[in-house]
């Protein structure tokens, strides 16, 4: 192809590319990103409870919420629950989907089962979980005749949230890892069979890379789910004293920056919140490259 | 012979832990639903069995209270419509994220992605003032539009899409062909299972919409999602929760049909080995 | 940074252009007398569950009843949470014409609906049409005073009460409930004699019991009378001592074993894990119905710190307030409507089905709510304390009430858990208060 040629292709590919990514992108700005360029403002602003914006605090705002006895907890235990919940999802739901990716004669019944907890929304959850898991008279308890306090207790409230958050991501990760395990390509699987490599190597070594693409937007958006939880702690811990060992940085945005009409204090939890979000996102991509096989 | 038998013995024995493993999963819902037939007393007695499956007030309530049925039509619309131009704007940005490149890829791709980083209540007065300007306020486009990126899909997609060989699209390009027609006629077939999981996926996750909905029918109760309609049985200072159970059963049937129906599609195979080449 | 600061903003602003247009405001109708043509009003509520189908009842009732041809329009709003975060909303946006013209609303909105500029207070209502404060129990009605005026009509009334397991205390000796924390200490002894292993007492103190015990023995939680006459800038309880007193009485009835350090809830109480327990008296007969035949319920009224303090507790629940629509019809068909629900008939009836304490005079001496207590001695001793309640108990009135409350639990939570001495308890709770306090001043003055 000629130079002119290719400069061509390149300016119609661009065109291609605007029209493509244009509609996304207006919606994301328009309703996303203009919005947050106030939270921004606000980050830097003395706001009054109404809202308005009465000055410049320049760091002012940063200073306060750092300061606070309870930010470093909600970070911790925001931290805490990317780190336990991202591979315990990961590893059960890769299990369930390894266990049933073979068609068996009661294949629908157990993969319905897998999948069901992806129709119950957060707050149906919490709901359930708070009743079930009532120390007093909660079904668990009962049954393993147990003497927990669950989320009713400093020491257990953390990973019981935990517990939940697994739960409610359980479905639509196996869905997706399952699809993804029923999608490599039959010569391949044929391949290893022929070979007689054992069954764990199979896995290790053959599935599991095939379907890393997967398996890494889990991963990610998993993470990303992890630093934005706040569902459970305000709905099911509420302000109680216990809940000061699940404060999480969203649900410290939402009680002492919405409740509390501090938004100076919630601008800068999200701003907190987003810019180490996407610092781990960016990081997960830079792994990426190297350990994520696209095509078979 | 031997070998047989083996296999045979090894299926029964997965599918008997997969059983037990899913009555686990499941249990929370089956719990909801045995819940719901206690009465207020009897829901604090922790045994997992009501004492009869015929105390059925609890349904009755939440169906009269919660004004469930009138709320469904617009929990529907709302969810499906929303998630029909979600779907269409990822697949669109999607595809042009795995089969071009060009400038500021990267810088694009994290815009995108990054939406899903900024907590939503955040955002509420300013989509509000918005939303209002538009003259949207009251109404399904009102409640759908602050909805329609949803970078989780965009990601998903291009997760799959980067898996289908590039030279795919090549040859479609040489025979002439445009790029809709690649996505429509190739990519989509091949994605089937991914798109069908995400788009049940999305409809559950419109359903369940609460604070935005609320917010922006302020003034036309008709207008009201399920949701709204769920919260209402749950009363302010007492904890009524098995009218609440009542509810969630009731609000799931919905999600559960658009299980059963997209079933099928959601777990096929995409790409075999006689597609590619 | 500031250059940074006014790039962003003005970028922000010429956004904000981009959606140029909105709302305009309607315009100023001229006097018209009631009932001279049709008016719709609307009216949003918090009323779920059996609080909620009352509330339809008692729409319906009027739209159908009254003489002036107005129609109300019942909107349910989610919890008083969710309808003060819209109305925040609503005004931030500036988006008046969405505001209803009557609301119905509890203490956590008041300071939002003060400050909204389209306030039409009963005070306005007081003076534009008729005063008809005397009609109102005078601690419900000024449970709603804010800087000076009372911003609405008290609806829903409640007020905390002891309840108790009466077999779980006739087992232990006991006839009657306990009255002081000192009881409690001794009821757990005799609990422990008689082989019982229930808790006696369970809670974590936070801002209406600590405004409850405190106003108890004299003092205010905040200053200018826990925020009700304007806002709170300083605590009111630690230069007299009283928090500090408190949190020794509270320190030394967790020390003795009375108390546990968790808040036990309604189940527990049912469930028999604990033998006293303290609540809003609106949940009575929930709890009645949820205890069923499993033991007898005794309420009594609400704990108090020692025998040298007075009786009392402060009042909750929620108010009916009014927005300016400037539109007279509307408002004075508003007007017309919260007289109604809190009027006689609709009091009466609300407070014999829910366990609320009617707010209106006339509906506490009706023939039927008086032969409701006497059936359910149960819900006697609400109105019984509400009417000795000391007219200058106030609840508390903060910007930051969220983060209030929660410090309040922590604070002494982690007192007992830690057993901090109480002198230091008390500094390092006063410090985080006034620092929440001094936070909400930077941000607001």
């Amino acid at each position: 192809m000629s130079k002119s040629g290719k400069s061509i292709k390149k300016r119609r590919d661009n065109r291609r590319v605007f029209f493509l990514l244009l509609p996304i992108t207006i919606f994301a700005i328009a309703f996303v990103y203009f919005p947050f360029l106030r939270t921004i403002v606000n980050a830097f602003s003395l706001v009054n409870s109404k809202g308005e914006i009465k000055g410049f605090a320049g760091l002012e705002n940063f200073i306060y919420t750092y300061g606070r006895k309870d930010f470093l907890p909600a970070l911790r235990h925001t931290l805490i629950i990317a780190l336990f919940n991202v591979p315990i999802t990961l590893i059960i739901t890769l299990t369930l989907a390894l266990l049933s990716e073979k068609r068996r004669k009661l294949s629908a019944v157990y993969e319905t089962m897998f999948t069901l907890p992806m129709s119950v929304s957060m707050s149906a959850a919490c709901m359930i979980f708070k009743s079930m898991f009532s120390p007093s008279v909660g079904f668990i308890n009962y049954f393993f005749s147990l003497k927990l306090g669950w989320f009713e207790n400093s020491d257990t409230a953390l990973f019981s949230c935990i517990i939940l958050t697994v739960w409610m991501g359980i479905g639509f990760d196996y869905l997706l890892l399952l699809s993804a395990l029923r999608g490599i390509p039959k010569s391949v699987m044929e391949a290893t069979k022929v070979d007689g490599i054992s069954l764990m190597r199979r896995i290790f070594l053959v599935e599991i890379p095939l379907i890393s693409p997967t398996i890494f937007y889990i991963f990610c958006t998993n993470l990303v789910l992890c630093m934005m939880t706040s569902a459970p702690m305000i709905i099911i811990m509420g302000v109680r004293a216990e809940s000061a060992s699940t404060n999480t940085l969203m649900s410290m945005m939402y009680q002492s920056g919405f409740s509390s009409s501090d938004y100076g204090l919630a601008a800068v939890l999200s701003l907190t919140a987003f810019l180490l979000t996407l610092l781990f996102t960016i990081l997960s991509f830079v792994t990426e490259r190297r350990r994520v096989h696209y095509e078979a | 012979m031997k070998r047989k038998q083996k296999d045979l013995l090894f299926d029964t024995l997965v599918t008997v832990v997969a059983i037990i493993l899913g009555i686990i999963i499941i249990f929370p819902l089956i719990y909801c639903f045995l819940s719901s037939f206690k009465t207020p007393s009897e829901f604090l007695n922790p045994k997992l069995f009501p004492s009869s499956f015929l105390y059925l007030d609890n349904f009755k309530n939440a169906l009269e209270r919660g004004n469930l049925l009138r709320y469904t039509l617009n929990s529907f619309v709302i969810a499906f419509v929303g998630t029909a131009v979600r779907m269409v704007l990822s697949i669109l940005a999607a595809y042009a994220f795995t089969f071009y490149d060009f400038k500021g890829k990267n810088f694009f791709f994290f815009l995108i992605l990054g939406t899903m980083m900024i907590p939503g209540d955040v955002l509420l007065v300013t989509n509000y003032l918005t939303v209002s300007k538009m003259h949207l306020l009251n109404t399904y486009l009102g409640v759908m539009i602050v909805s329609f990126v949803s970078a989780s899909q965009m990601f998903m997609l291009r997760q799959r899409f980067k898996t289908i060989p590039k030279d795919m699209r090549e040859a479609s390009s040489m025979d002439g062909y445009g790029d809709l027609w690649f996505i429509w006629k190739v990519l989509l077939p091949l994605s089937k299972p991914v798109v069908t999981t995400l788009f049940v996926q999305s409809f559950i996750n419109l359903w369940n919409a609460y604070l935005w909905p609320l917010i922006v029918t302020a003034s036309s109760p008709e207008m009201r999602t399920v949701m709204v309609g769920i919260t209402r049985l749950n009363s302010w200072e007492d904890e009524n929760y098995q009218l609440v159970m009542a509810g969630v059963c009731i609000s799931l049937i919905p999600s559960l049909i658009l299980f059963v129906v997209m079933r099928r599609n959601m777990k096929k195979g995409g790409l075999d080995g006689s597609l590619v080449g | 940074m500031k250059k940074l600061f006014v790039v962003l903003l003005s970028l922000f602003l010429s956004f904000s252009f981009l959606f140029a247009g909105g709302a305009k405001e309607e315009a100023v109708k001229e006097k018209v007398k009631l009932g001279d043509e049709p008016v719709t009003i609307t009216f949003w509520h918090s009323s779920s569950d059996e609080a909620g189908v009352l509330m339809d009842k008692f729409i319906k009732t009027f739209n159908e009843t009254n003489p002036y041809k107005i129609t109300v329009k019942g909107i349910y709003q989610g919890q008083y949470s969710d309808a003060t975060t819209l109305m925040k909303t609503i005004i931030s946006a500036e988006n008046y014409k969405e505001l209803p013209d009557v609301m119905q609303m509890d203490a956590t909105g008041k300071v939002d609906y003060s400050s909204s500029g389209r306030a039409f207070t009963a005070s306005d209502a007081f003076s534009a049409y008729e005063d008809i404060s005397s009609e109102y129990i005078p601690v419900a009605l000024s449970n709603w005073d804010y800087q000076g005026e009372t911003l609405g009509l008290p609806f829903a009334l409640s007020t905390t009460i002891t309840f108790y397991n009466a077999d779980m205390l006739k087992k232990a000796g006991w006839d009657n409930a306990p009255d002081t924390f000192k009881d409690i200490v001794e009821l757990k002894k005799d609990m422990e004699k008689a082989g019982i292993e229930a808790a006696s007492y369970g809670t974590v103190p936070n801002t209406p019991l600590l405004a409850n015990w405190l106003g108890q023995m004299g003092s205010y939680v905040v200053n200018n009378k826990n925020g009700s006459e304007s806002m709170a800038t300083e605590l009111d309880c630690i230069e007299n001592g009283k928090l500090e007193e408190f949190l020794t009485e509270w320190k030394n009835l967790y020390a003795e074993g009375g108390v546990e350090n968790r808040s036990l809830s309604t189940n527990q109480f049912v469930a028999g894990e604990v033998a006293v327990f303290t609540s809003s008296s609106s949940n009575v007969s929930s709890v009645l119905e949820k205890v069923g035949d499993r033991f007898t319920v005794g309420t009594s009224p609400f704990l108090r710190v020692n025998e040298e303090v007075e009786y009392g507790a402060t009042v909750s629940g929620s108010c009916l307030v009014m927005f300016d629509s400037k539109d007279e019809l509307r408002k004075k068909a508003s007007w017309e409507f919260i007289k109604y629900l809190t009027g006689k008939e609709v009091q009466a009836e609300f407070a014999i089905s829910t366990g609320y304490i009617p707010s209106n005079l006339e509906a506490l001496e009706s023939e039927e709510y008086k032969n409701k207590l006497e059936e359910n001695p149960q819900f006697r001793v609400a109105p019984e304390q509400l009417l000795s309640t000391p007219k200058d108990m106030k609840s508390v009135t903060v910007g930051p009430s969220a983060d209030f409350y929660y410090a309040i639990m922590n604070g002494v939570s982690d007192m007992l858990k830690n057993d901090t001495d109480v002198a230091k308890a008390t500094e390092s709770i006063s410090s985080s208060l006034q620092s929440l306090l001094d936070q909400y001043k930077r941000n607001n003055i």
